[in-house]
């Protein structure tokens, strides 16, 4: 039960939501695409948070993850290939009350967003951004995007990619304001919806890097680290993300304190495991829409301004 | 060699037998294909050219134009959205006069997002001083793909190939693929004094003062005149190494015609089986496909619709608060021809967002034409739900 914050008209909302009450059209991926699994994480935090629809927005870009909002019944912006993190600026810079929520792809962020994510990272705005990496364009089906592995076959470099792949979290890492970078895998499904949970109650720009597996272009990529949890390692401190009920199949653990950035850009190098979990958090950044806004004054603040300027004029 | 093909592996071909050295692009739905193929092609060492994997259409016609400068012969292709984001240096190639060719698969602009056929996207990009050919066949589409480098080359000015999304794009018909050694002959390697060269030295794209400019202008405006003729001797030298040959316009019979339908892209195939018909029944009816929209034909246009009574303009397309483009441009190109020899123009809006164009659609837009007197507005809109 909480008032009807948009409106302040008193009114208590007596609304409750069940992870239903979000779901919207049928989605449309691939079965076993982890795409699933992200949509279902996000409908858990949205109904453990109880956000209102109407005070809730998914912005995307385009590709197969970003048919994300049709698939929620909050609002959606399916926005341009690229653009989606200007948008939600946009969103949130007129609307700072709404909880905003970005997805994109690959290729959506790193590839011909690159620019905006940096950008959007310096602005250090309050939402949630979820890059759901398949390491592959999906939706235009299987051109080699900035994060593909190196050698790995596509259409568009069919003798396997020439780079090795552009490293989102050390990008990031290197980035001014940057203030939540967290790794996640749609394999892992608690550690994916406790990684949400705490980025939505970040203060700031919270960025996830989700892997997802892509069973239809780049199903390889990951497979060892889906059958093998000993490749990857779980960043685990009381500041971070902890995840208990893993069933004891993941038992690779390493402390590491979020604040340490550091050591943080030392364990995004790339290495034998897949590292999830928090790299970096500090909520000390003064966010855009902060910086921003507009003062309120009350009526007599503003006649003394009024007046002020027009003394300037002589008459 | 007979092949069946769709017209996306059509442009690969004509790209191929080009010897094209660079290619750049962005993947879009649906001109992937295209560059799949090609990519395809470098990877197996068929064709010997450098593939660069930008990372945005932006980048795409950056690096084209880069490469241009270089001296050697550039590819890219694109749709849609990915062609509006090139925008800004569709210009830089124009007035650069960098003889880039581009195959861009017409698809509707978004929102609503939409990947089916539609003129907007190459229409918008009217004035950033490409030349635009519009394809009927994937025949059509794979000849006008190696002409386009030699006109581009010849006039210094870059070219836009266009076909329909799905409908040419997707869509397999068979196609006579040249021979190598043929077109070798009928297109040499890319040979220009004007280009980044260690040996003598130049800047490219300095300031230009406004005592220069209009200059730099008045000369891309008399190349782009110059083209149709070039075009034309093109054609020429095509029809006698392959004996095909498209016109720059195709008036389909036309004379004695009271009332002629104006075409471009597939519209015109599903126009000209229309128009047999019609003419069986005794329906005085003819067609004109426009493939070449810029430079305007504007002389052809005159000498195939002066004297019809009533000209039929169908547009997948709409300029927002005027009407169809084509229709405009033919209004315009016909308003100085004599009074009496002056039809009337009638210009419907079909098929945008890939709505189909049925004969059914066609013979009502040629009965509503036979009925009216005169056009009741500039845009007349088929087929719109209520
Ligand atoms: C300007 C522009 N260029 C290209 C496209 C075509 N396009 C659509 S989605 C996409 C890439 C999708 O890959 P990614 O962002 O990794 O998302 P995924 O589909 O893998 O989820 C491309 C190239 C477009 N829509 N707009
Ligand atoms: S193509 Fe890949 S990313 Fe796209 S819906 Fe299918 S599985 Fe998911």
């Amino acid at each position: 039960m909480t008032d009807c914050s948009l409106l302040t008209c008193g009114v208590e909302d007596e609304r409750t939501f069940e992870m239903d009450d979000y779901a919207d059209a049928m989605p449309r991926w691939c079965p076993g695409c982890g795409d699933h699994a992200v949509l279902t994480a996000v409908e858990r935090v949205l109904e453990k948070e109880q956000l209102r629809p109407e005070q809730t927005v998914f912005v995307s870009g385009i590709g197969c993850s970003s048919r994300f909002p049709h698939y929620l019944d909050t609002y959606g912006f399916h926005g341009l290939h690229g653009r989606a993190l200007p948008l939600a600026t946009g969103v949130k810079l007129s609307r700072p009350d709404l909880n905003v929520f970005v997805v994109m792809g690959d290729g959506d962020c790193t590839s011909i967003g690159a620019g905006h994510w940096l950008h959007a990272l310096r602005y250090n705005m309050r939402m949630v951004v979820l890059m759901l990496d398949n390491e592959v364009y999906g939706l235009t089906k299987k051109q080699t995007s900035p994060t593909t592995p190196l050698g790995f076959p596509t259409n568009t470099q069919p003798r396997g990619s020439y780079l090795p792949p552009l490293n989102p979290i050390s990008v990031m890492l290197g980035m001014t304001n940057a203030s939540f970078i967290a790794q996640t895998a749609d394999w892992v499904p608690a550690h994916l919806f406790e990684t949400i949970e705490a980025a939505f109650h970040h203060d700031g720009f919270a960025f996830i890097r989700v892997l997802q597996r892509c069973p239809v272009f780049s199903a390889n990529i990951f497979e060892r680290a889906v059958k093998s949890p000993d490749l990857t390692e779980l960043l685990v401190d009381d500041q971070g993300i902890n995840v208990t009920n893993l069933g004891g199949l993941y038992k690779n653990l390493l402390r590491h304190d979020p604040s340490d950035l550091d050591r943080a850009r030392w364990l995004a190098e790339p290495s034998d495991k897949i590292r999830l979990g928090l790299f970096y958090q500090n909520q000390a950044h003064p966010k855009y829409e902060e910086t921003r806004k507009v003062k309120h004054h009350t009526p007599a603040e503003k006649i003394a301004l009024l007046n002020t300027e027009l003394d300037r004029y002589a008459v | 060699m007979n092949k069946v093909i769709v017209g996306n592996h059509a442009v690969s071909w004509g790209v191929k037998l080009a010897r094209t050295e660079v290619i750049s692009a962005y993947p879009i739905t649906p001109q992937t294909q295209i560059v799949e193929e090609l990519s395809d092609m470098c990877a197996r060492g068929a064709l010997n050219a450098r593939f660069i994997k930008v990372e945005s259409e932006h980048s795409a016609m950056a690096a084209c134009i880069g490469a241009s400068a270089a001296g050697v012969r550039t590819f890219t292709a694109t749709s849609s959205q990915g062609l509006a984001l090139m925008h800004e240096l569709l210009h830089w190639a124009g007035l650069g006069r960098h003889p880039i060719v581009m195959a861009n698969v017409n698809r509707a602009m978004g929102p609503g997002w939409n990947i089916w056929t539609d003129q907007n996207d190459s229409l918008s990009q009217r004035d950033t001083g490409w030349i635009q050919l519009y394809c009927e066949t994937n025949q059509e589409v794979l000849d006008t793909t190696i002409q386009a480098f030699k006109l581009a080359e010849a006039v210094n000015i870059p070219v836009m190939i266009i076909l329909d999304a799905f409908f040419l794009s997707h869509t397999s018909e068979p196609v006579d693929i040249p021979d190598q050694v043929t077109v070798d002959r009928f297109l040499a390697q890319r040979e220009t004094s004007i280009k980044l060269d260690v040996a003598d030295p130049h800047a490219f794209n300095a300031l230009v003062r406004p005592d220069a400019y209009m200059e730099m202008r008045k000369d891309q405006q008399d190349w782009m005149r110059r083209a149709k003729t070039v075009y034309a001797e093109i054609e020429t030298e095509w029809k006698a190494l392959f004996g095909r040959e498209y016109g720059k316009i195709e008036p389909y019979r036309t004379d004695d015609a009271e009332l002629i339908l104006v075409t471009s892209g597939t519209v015109t195939s599903t126009t000209r089986h229309v128009v047999d018909q019609m003419r069986e029944r005794g329906t005085r009816v003819g067609l004109v496909k426009i493939k070449m929209f810029r430079p305007f034909p504007t002389d052809d246009i005159r000498r195939a619709l002066s004297g019809a009574i009533k000209v039929a303009v169908l547009d997948r397309n709409i300029s927002p608060g005027r009407s169809g483009i084509f229709a405009e441009e033919i209004r315009s190109a016909l308003y100085n021809i004599p009074m009496d020899d002056r039809p009337k123009i009638f210009g419907y809006i079909v098929g945008l967002g890939g709505r189909d164009v049925t004969p059914a659609v066609i013979e009502d837009i040629v009965e509503q034409t036979q009925i009216a007197t005169q056009p009741t507005r500039e845009d007349l809109w088929v087929g719109v739900k209520p």
